[in-house]
């Protein structure tokens, strides 16, 4: 069959090179670092009970996080796109701010906010409720950090919501809640489970802005990728690349199951016509 | 259930959307608001429906006040213009959705629920559809699933929004009479809101004529289109020629160039006759006036005929009959003659009736 495009060689090429050099290079480098260990001596590295405990910590607080983020996030996006109101854009543009803010500032103003000097934390402290230099203060960063995955996926698909749908509902003798559960959060939902999942991966990944806030104290507030930084500091390079393979293995599951989901919440009602995506 | 709107009004901002309207649909009938896009229409099905409030007057089913009940307490099915189905729910629960939001005590068992909903899509001749998605349906098929749906709560009123509007010639015209053979299965009152005339005057037992926010005329498809009350319904349902004229009594005179009439004269009008109320002759007879032909086309069984009078443009209908005998050609000198025409003077009053006053 004759192209209509001309180029595709040239193009397919250098998109496989570029991958390989920017992505699959680095990973299979790490992969082959780590193959210095023989299994037993990784499997002992990665099952460590410090490094077990950080993996607690990591995905516990992640998840945490996300969950936070999926029920608020929702409400978010909900009111930026149905009420109007004053300074409606700036909040908007606000959602943002964890993205463009560098992490470490972030870290810093949390953990100052939170300290038990802090503006916030002077009064949370009285009620016994320690946020900053305990795992609570890595909620708290995560979600900070993460907030904005879960209103950004969300708001297009809320945008699209017909009003006529709500409209027929009501018509049919549904209340506002049976409404919402019933015909606006199906719709929504495959959109708010694509929006956690990416919450949940970014807040794995995030370091910058919690090693302010965590205290990291080994077993307790230590976070996975501060423990690799521990380890490199300690000239321990393969145990580092050993966890550094396990964080690998989990986030590229994780990819695997939101474009899963994606194809999933695509697909749903169709019937048997698959749509690709 | 009847329908009674006393006084109704709405506002958008500065523009008003619907003025003092007066209507009493009787139960059992089928009426079409028929009017131009931004006429009022919709919002007046959307206030009848709950979905929208009006600013004054009062909306009563059967002789009870409902002007502030909310659209789920008022039992009114309604149809959207683009179905507004739920596309995550089956075919099946779409039509099922009215019976399950029903408080426990009055909700049906699951088998009932299963036994009404097989009924409708029976009734909508779509039953072997159940399982499919409304993603997997044609236009016609999600129209009729709407209508399944909207017919599940047993509504006393049905109210569809240019049900047929987003379909194709061939599928609205079997939905029309398919609408008509339900409603009168049904027993219940219709509205439902259309700018298609014909779909009016085809499927309707009373036409709402509406302009600007108001009622332009009331009555049976042959009342609106045979007698129209205003210069507006007169245009608005089917083709016509407008003369301008001047009154000469009882008489009017077509044909001269209304400039030369001083501006604003009482006896300055216009006569509206319909294409296919023109005779074409070849030779000069009483009342005829002259024009040139400049085209014809035949358009299926009727033979559409341009002639050119003064400098106005006059459209005549013929049947193919006629057009056979007369065998026009274009540039040809012919008198026409009106053999129906009705003239309004110029604040749209009627004048007077029929004849070949010209």
């Amino acid at each position: 069959m004759k192209r209509v495009l001309p180029g595709f060689g040239l193009s397919l090429g250098f998109t496989l090179a570029y991958l390989s050099l920017l992505i699959l290079l680095p990973l299979s480098g790490l992969i082959f670092k780590a193959s210095a260990l023989t299994l037993d001596q990784f499997w002992a590295v990665a099952t460590g009970e410090r490094a077990m405990a950080a993996y607690r910590v990591t995905f516990g607080a992640s998840l945490l996080a996300a969950l936070i983020n999926a029920f608020f996030g929702l409400v978010v996006a909900w009111i930026l796109v149905r009420y109007p109101f004053p300074g409606k854009r700036l909040v908007d543009s606000l959602v943002d701010l964890p993205f463009a803010l560098p992490t470490s500032v972030a870290g810093i103003t949390l953990a100052t906010l939170y300290a038990g000097n802090g503006w916030i934390g002077r009064h949370l402290e009285p009620l016994g409720l320690k946020v900053a230099f305990t795992p609570l203060g890595i909620v708290v960063a995560l979600t900070f950090i993460s907030l904005p995955f879960v209103v950004r996926t969300l708001q297009p698909v809320i945008e699209d919501i017909e009003p006529e749908v709500e409209e027929a509902a009501a018509t049919l003798g549904a209340s506002r809640w049976q409404t919402f559960v019933r015909v606006l959060l199906p719709g929504i939902f495959p959109a708010l489970l694509t929006g956690f999942t990416l919450a949940f991966s970014r807040a794995v990944g995030e370091y910058g802005s919690v090693i302010f806030i965590a205290g990291n104290m080994p077993l307790i507030s230590e976070i996975t990728p501060l423990l690799i930084i521990s380890k490199l500091e300690q000239y321990d390079v393969v145990g580092a690349t050993a966890l550094a393979c396990v964080m690998l293995a989990i986030s590229f599951a994780m990819l695997l199951a939101v474009n899963g989901l994606q194809w999933w919440a695509a697909n749903r009602h169709h019937g048997k016509e698959r749509v690709s995506i | 259930m009847s329908i009674e709107i006393n006084g109704v009004g709405k506002r958008f901002g500065n523009f008003v959307a619907l003025d003092n309207i007066n209507l009493h649909i009787p139960t059992g009938e089928l009426v079409a608001l028929l009017g131009p896009s931004g006429c009022g229409k919709t919002t007046l099905l959307r206030i009848i429906a709950g979905m929208e409030t009006a600013d004054p007057g009062h909306v009563s089913f059967a002789g009870e006040e409902a002007t502030h009940l909310h659209a789920r307490d008022r039992n009114v099915g309604f149809v959207f213009q683009h179905y507004a189905l739920f596309r995550h729910m089956s075919v099946f629960e779409n039509v099922a959705f009215g019976l399950r939001v029903k408080a426990r005590h009055e909700r049906p068992s699951e088998a009932e629920i299963r036994r009404r909903v097989l009924d409708l899509l029976k009734l909508v001749q779509l039953d072997w559809l159940a399982d499919r998605y409304p993603s997997q349906l044609s236009g016609g098929q999600r129209q009729r699933i709407a209508l399944a749906r909207a017919l599940a709560v047993e509504p006393k009123v049905l109210l569809l929004d240019e049900p047929f509007g987003a379909l194709d010639t061939k599928v609205r015209k079997e939905l029309r009479r398919w609408l008509r053979r339900l409603h009168d299965e049904m027993h219940i009152s219709s509205v439902f809101v259309t700018h298609d005339q014909e779909e009016a005057l085809e499927v309707a037992d009373r036409v709402v004529v509406m302009n600007h926010g108001r009622i332009e005329q009331i009555g049976t498809p042959d009342e609106v289109y045979s007698s129209p009350a205003s210069p507006f319904v007169y245009q608005f349902l089917g083709n016509v020629n407008v003369f301008h004229s001047r009154l000469h009594g009882a008489w009017a005179e077509v044909g001269r160039d209304p400039s030369e009439a001083p501006a604003h004269d009482r006896s300055q009008a216009m006569a509206f006759v319909r294409p296919h109320d023109i005779d074409i002759e070849h030779a000069p007879i009483a009342g005829s006036i002259e024009a040139t032909v400049q085209d014809v086309h035949a358009i299926g069984p009727l033979v559409r005929v341009e002639l050119a009078h003064a400098s106005e443009l006059v459209e005549v209908e013929l049947t193919r009959e006629r057009a056979n005998v007369l065998r026009l050609a274009r540039g040809q000198a012919v008198w026409l003659k009106p053999r129906q025409i009705k003239v309004f003077n110029v604040l749209g009053v009627p004048l007077e009736e029929g004849g070949s006053g010209i």
